[in-house]
């Protein structure tokens, strides 16, 4: 108080503006209530990466892989080659975790590389696709394509 | 907080106006970037959960598409840098201008949990029409 008083005469005899700590406080609130606010709507978001296929030089052997197709059904249902997984409404798809586990283990003890086929009817629902991607982030599968019949 | 100014006998004393300066440019500075970064993903946009997914890195050359679904008409919209269109195929020139600009570009897509495949496919395919190999799908941790 005695600093700021001595400040304000300051002013006064030099006309100096000195510090104000009021518009300084106001500033820094404005900024903090802004940033909060935004903070608020901001979600916070992972990613599922992939590379899609690009041209093969012809000149190197080409080794095909073990290849899984996992198609996903209209209704969300699963196969993996075929054979129906079940899927129960907010369970992990504990059985394609296991069942891809076994796989990627085997392909790494046969020092081959897994790759899966992930074949989507034209309607089955996204979030399926993204929970088979989710399973073969857990399994450590990363080869993984996608096909579906019909274009827009 | 440094103290600015002063005499060369007096007491430095506290220099308001370049203070309020730097406090304003970087206000102006951080309100453009978060604009920005909040106007190229959809609010509204209901992420499928993936739990395994990988943490979101740092910054990086990338594009955002939007997929929203409407249940109700069953119509996809795409929404690419505050653009809105029916087919991704419209962003296709805009794509790949920034993929010549830098070969590492990459498309995250943000799909609606609900959209049906085919849409995703569409995205995939402009993204692959305009040389783009680096394809990221947007998803929520829980």
């Amino acid at each position: 108080m005695a600093r700021s008083r001595k400040s304000r005469r300051s002013s006064d005899e030099n006309s100096d503006v000195g510090f104000q700590i009021a518009p300084m406080i106001d500033v820094v609130f404005v900024v903090l209530v802004f940033f909060m606010s935004l903070t608020s709507a901001i979600k916070l978001e992972h990613e599922l990466n992939t590379k899609l296929p690009g041209t093969a030089v012809t000149a190197d052997t080409v080794e095909f892989p073990d290849e899984q197709v996992i198609g996903v059904n209209p209704d969300g249902q699963l196969l993996l080659n075929d054979d129906p997984i079940p899927v129960a409404d907010g369970a992990d798809l504990v059985q394609l975790l296991n069942s891809m586990t076994r796989i990627k283990a085997n392909a790494d003890a046969a020092k081959t590389r897994v790759l899966v086929t992930i074949a989507s009817d034209p309607e089955a629902p996204y979030y399926r696709t993204i929970d088979v991607l989710n399973v073969l982030a857990a399994a450590s599968i990363d080869n993984v394509t996608f096909t579906v019949s019909d274009e827009l | 907080m440094a103290g600015g100014g002063g005499g060369g006998d007096g007491e430095p004393e506290f220099q308001i106006a370049p203070m309020i300066d730097v406090l304003l440019v970087l206000l102006i500075f951080f309100m453009s970037i978060t604009t920005t970064q909040v106007a190229r993903v959809l609010q509204d946009i209901t992420l499928p959960v993936a739990p395994n997914a990988a943490k979101k890195g740092d910054a990086r050359d990338e594009s955002v598409l939007n997929i929203q679904w409407d249940p109700a008409t069953r119509v996809a919209k795409f929404v690419f840098d505050e653009r809105t269109g029916e087919k991704p195929d419209e962003f296709v020139d805009t794509l790949t201008r920034r993929h010549r600009l830098e070969p590492k570009h990459r498309l995250v897509i943000r799909a609606d949990r609900t959209v049906p495949a085919k849409h995703v496919s569409a995205a995939m395919a402009a993204a692959a029409k305009a040389g783009i190999s680096d394809v990221t799908f947007a998803a929520s941790p829980r």
